[in-house]
């Protein structure tokens, strides 16, 4: 009871205009570890600038942490016209933080702008090249007619570039103006901008879904681990976000009384693929000798403090496509070695393993896989390479050694995301691997309106390149949070957007 | 002395244009900035890729790119970052504020411990306060200075919680990055001042002053110490450009809003102009201290102004 009476002390006192003092109890500090550099939608596909901006903007659809598509600036969608068209019911008496109103003409200007020339100088347009034309019905519905069926765009449509923004502000300011003082709908308006020190937002009192319940969030931008938890041990952070966290660190956190981790599924996996095509990997009963060879358990709870989950097919449970029935292959060192031997392998042979040369954890994962191949006669190496040199160069131009690090995930989750550019013949990461019955299963897939048809599909996929051994799915890593127990109400959000509007300090 | 001037000046002209180039074309051996740009980006093709790069300036060739970016540095304009498009000359204005203030404490710190301590070795020759103060500075010049600043950070910040772990906010943060900083660079000074003060000390005039039987705090503090200055300001003024290029490892520590952090992330994110626009106001820095140097060499001794 103590805590809203203080709470409502607090608003009552900004409402005097005495806020300043008063506020300062709730407000809340946040170590983020990259400063995007502009605010602006259509810029950016940095993980932390959602993790900010989700903060400003609205979406017409909304996505928690729970990961179910609620309404958001959109109240109701339909399918018309056997999918080629979403007829999209606006809400009603939503305002900007400059007091523009909220109305067909806003989202219009947003897809225009965004699939316009503004938004080819950005990451951002391709996700939402389905989108064909918006059409404004009456103020507050709109038409988005589809060039060709995209099952993900309403997802798509709760992050990142579909963000609505203000018409009015943008025409007479001027995009420049805008990366750095951004409008939107959302709980929080941007007060503060400092490039690569900080961002400071306040409370949005008139958002739709009611005022936030801190009246500040401070960003602080921090980009060296050790750096941003010593200032949550100091009480100066109270919420450290992913990707920062090092696993060797869980424990100096975990060993704090006022502070905790909290942790959920992210989207990233990672896996060892496969050359499939040249050396000793392109026989499949090498490769499920190589998979069947490797404690992928053991790795997790020794290397990875628990916090990861093993997968069977290149994509965490949480991704639309997952199939709970899939079992990964089992650990079985002797099926390993009779594999090998039958398919003429001689003890001795050599083996390399392409990996990121600054991912630390990774480089132990992979010592310790080598060490569990060198168990079945396996000698390898591990070649690890600057990581752009191997996105760039080395993978795509298929000039791996047998096996390679590939670290994949999108905020989507969508197994389609993964699996297209993974399997598909030609695409940049399959640099080896061309078949086409999987490539027509691929195409298929997506132009399935049918989400549960497309589902069955997708886990008819999973079990297809398991069957297939077209790499050695490790494991599905946790977003780590550090979080000062005062922080009430947080919940940790697997894809980094994280919206505070309902978090609050404990006195 | 105006030729001299000339040459030096001219001399400096090609330094940056070595330098500026060297980083422009090694940087961009380093890998796509559109790729990073894109990173979780699910299904970025060639073509979104392509625009990317367009828009950056990227498709343009080398020398062309290194040539806009020449035209601009005359006008005083280092670019627009590839993070947001933020202007790289702001960037850097508001951060090379905090690196001088930074390095200039550190030096201070430097030179308040090692003179007295050079000095106390200097005269105690051979016996144990020597010893100590040279096992002392051994110790000092094989510390990483990061390990220094983490347990610096674990003792004062987060056992004792007397001081912030980072940032630049007041006096308070200034103590432990100009404390890690002075410290190495004092192991290093102490053993200069020493060296330094022994010549002095066998000189005549300071046998002279003990003749005289002034006192010997007189005679190493007002006489030795005097002829000591001129390479020990010397060789401190020249530490100042060094040290700015090793702040960039305790600025990250510290999260310290300067040059190092700046160059650092733009590293990590291939973001071209902020770390051209970094390397070269650092090269302009430590070229100017230099020639200020060698031009204040010149004033005084005449023989060396044919350079």
């Amino acid at each position: 009871m103590r805590k809203t009476r203080v709470f409502t002390h607090s608003l009552l006192a900004s409402a005097l205009m005495l806020g300043s003092v008063t506020a300062y109890a709730s407000t809340l500090t946040v170590s983020s570890p990259q400063d995007p550099g502009s605010w602006d939608p259509i810029d950016t596909f940095l993980v932390n600038w959602s993790s900010v901006a989700t903060n400003i903007f609205d979406g017409l659809t909304y996505r928690g942490p729970d990961l179910k598509l609620v309404p958001g600036l959109a109240t109701a969608w339909e399918e018309l016209d056997k999918g080629s068209r979403i007829r999209f019911t606006l809400r009603e008496g939503v305002t900007f933080h400059n007091g523009e109103p909220f109305n067909a003409q806003a989202v219009k200007f947003t897809f225009d702008r965004l699939l316009g020339e503004e938004g080819a100088r950005g990451p951002q347009a391709s996700n939402y090249s389905a989108i064909s034309e918006v059409n404004v019905i009456d103020d507050y519905t709109v038409d988005f007619r589809l060039a060709q069926p995209d099952p993900v765009l309403l997802t798509k449509l709760a992050g990142y570039g579909a963000m609505i923004v203000p018409p009015q502000y943008i025409t007479e300011h001027g995009d420049e103006h805008f990366n750095r003082n951004p409008i939107g709908t959302g709980p929080f308006k941007l007060a503060d901008y400092t490039p690569r020190e900080s961002v400071r937002l306040d409370a949005y009192e008139d958002h739709w879904a009611g005022a936030p319940k801190l009246s500040q969030v401070n960003y602080r931008f921090i980009s060296e681990p050790a750096t941003a938890v010593a200032e949550l041990q100091a009480g100066r952070v109270d919420i450290v976000i992913p990707p920062t966290i090092p696993i060797g660190m869980i424990d100096t956190i975990k060993n704090n009384p006022s502070l905790s981790i909290v942790s959920v599924a992210s989207p990233t996996v990672e896996a060892l693929r496969f050359n499939t095509k040249s050396g000793i990997t392109a026989d499949e009963r090498v490769r499920k000798a190589i998979i069947m060879a490797v404690d992928r358990d053991a790795i997790i709870d020794s290397i990875l403090a628990g916090e990861a989950q093993s997968i069977a097919s290149f994509q965490g449970a949480l991704s639309f496509g997952y199939d709970p029935e899939l079992k990964p292959l089992p650990y079985d060192p002797q099926q390993a070695k009779s594999l090998l031997k039958e398919a003429g392998i001689k003890p001795g042979t050599q083996l390399q393993i392409d990996v990121r040369g600054n991912d630390s954890t990774f480089g132990e994962v992979a010592q310790v896989i080598a060490s569990y191949l060198q168990m079945v006669g396996l000698n390898v190496s591990i070649r690890p390479y600057e990581t752009n040199v191997l996105l760039n160069d080395i993978i795509p131009a298929g000039r791996t050694g047998d096996m390679f690090q590939q670290k994949w995930g999108g905020w989507t989750f969508d197994y389609d995301n993964t699996a297209y550019l993974m399997y598909h013949t030609g695409e940049r990461w399959n640099p080896y691997d061309s078949d086409p019955k999987l490539d027509k299963m691929l195409e298929e897939q997506r132009s399935l309106t049918d989400q549960a048809k497309r589902e069955q599909l997708l886990q008819f996929i999973a079990r297809y390149t398991q069957d297939r051994v077209l790499e050695i799915p490790l494991y599905n890593v946790n977003a780590l949070y550090g979080v000062n127990n005062r922080v009430q109400n947080f919940q940790a959000a697997p894809d980094n957007r994280l919206r505070l509007n309902e978090v609050y300090i404990a006195e | 002395m105006a030729r001299f001037l000339l040459y030096r000046i001219f001399q400096a002209f090609f330094v940056i244009i070595a330098v500026t180039l060297i980083v422009s074309f090694a940087i961009r051996l380093t890998g796509d900035p559109a790729l990073m740009l894109s990173q979780g980006a699910g299904s970025v093709t060639e073509e979104d890729l392509a625009n990317i790069r367009e828009a950056l300036g990227l498709n343009q060739p080398f020398l062309a790119q290194y040539m806009d970016f020449l035209k601009g540095l005359l006008v005083g304009d280092l670019g627009k970052s590839f993070m947001g498009g933020i202007s790289v000359t702001e960037l850097v204005a508001r951060a090379l504020p905090a690196t001088l203030a930074l390095a200039f404490t550190s030096l201070i710190v430097s030179i308040v411990i090692s003179i007295p301590l050079g000095i106390k070795a200097a005269t105690s020759r051979g016996r144990w306060p020597d010893q100590v103060i040279r096992i002392l500075s051994l110790v000092g010049l094989s510390f990483p200075n990061f390990w220094l600043a983490i347990m610096l950070v674990l003792l004062f910040s987060i056992t004792m919680s007397w001081l912030p772990p980072s940032g630049m906010e007041g006096f308070e943060s200034f103590i432990m990055p100009a404390a890690t900083m002075g410290i190495i660079l004092t192991a290093t000074n102490v053993r200069l001042v020493r060296t330094t003060m022994l010549e002095t000390l066998n000189a005549q005039f300071v046998m002279v002053a003990r003749a005289k039987g002034l006192s010997e705090n007189v005679v190493l503090y007002k006489h030795a110490l005097r002829n000591c200055s001129i390479p020990l300001i010397t060789y401190f003024g020249l530490q100042f450009g060094g040290l700015l290029g090793g702040i960039v490892v305790i600025e990250r520590v510290f999260n310290w809003p300067g040059l190092g952090t700046l160059a650092f992330d733009a590293v990590a994110a291939r973001d071209y102009p902020v770390l051209q626009g970094v390397i070269t106001v650092l090269s302009l820095l430590i070229i100017s201290i230099n020639l200020i140097v060698d031009i204040a060499y010149g004033l005084v001794d005449p023989r060396m102004r044919k350079g």
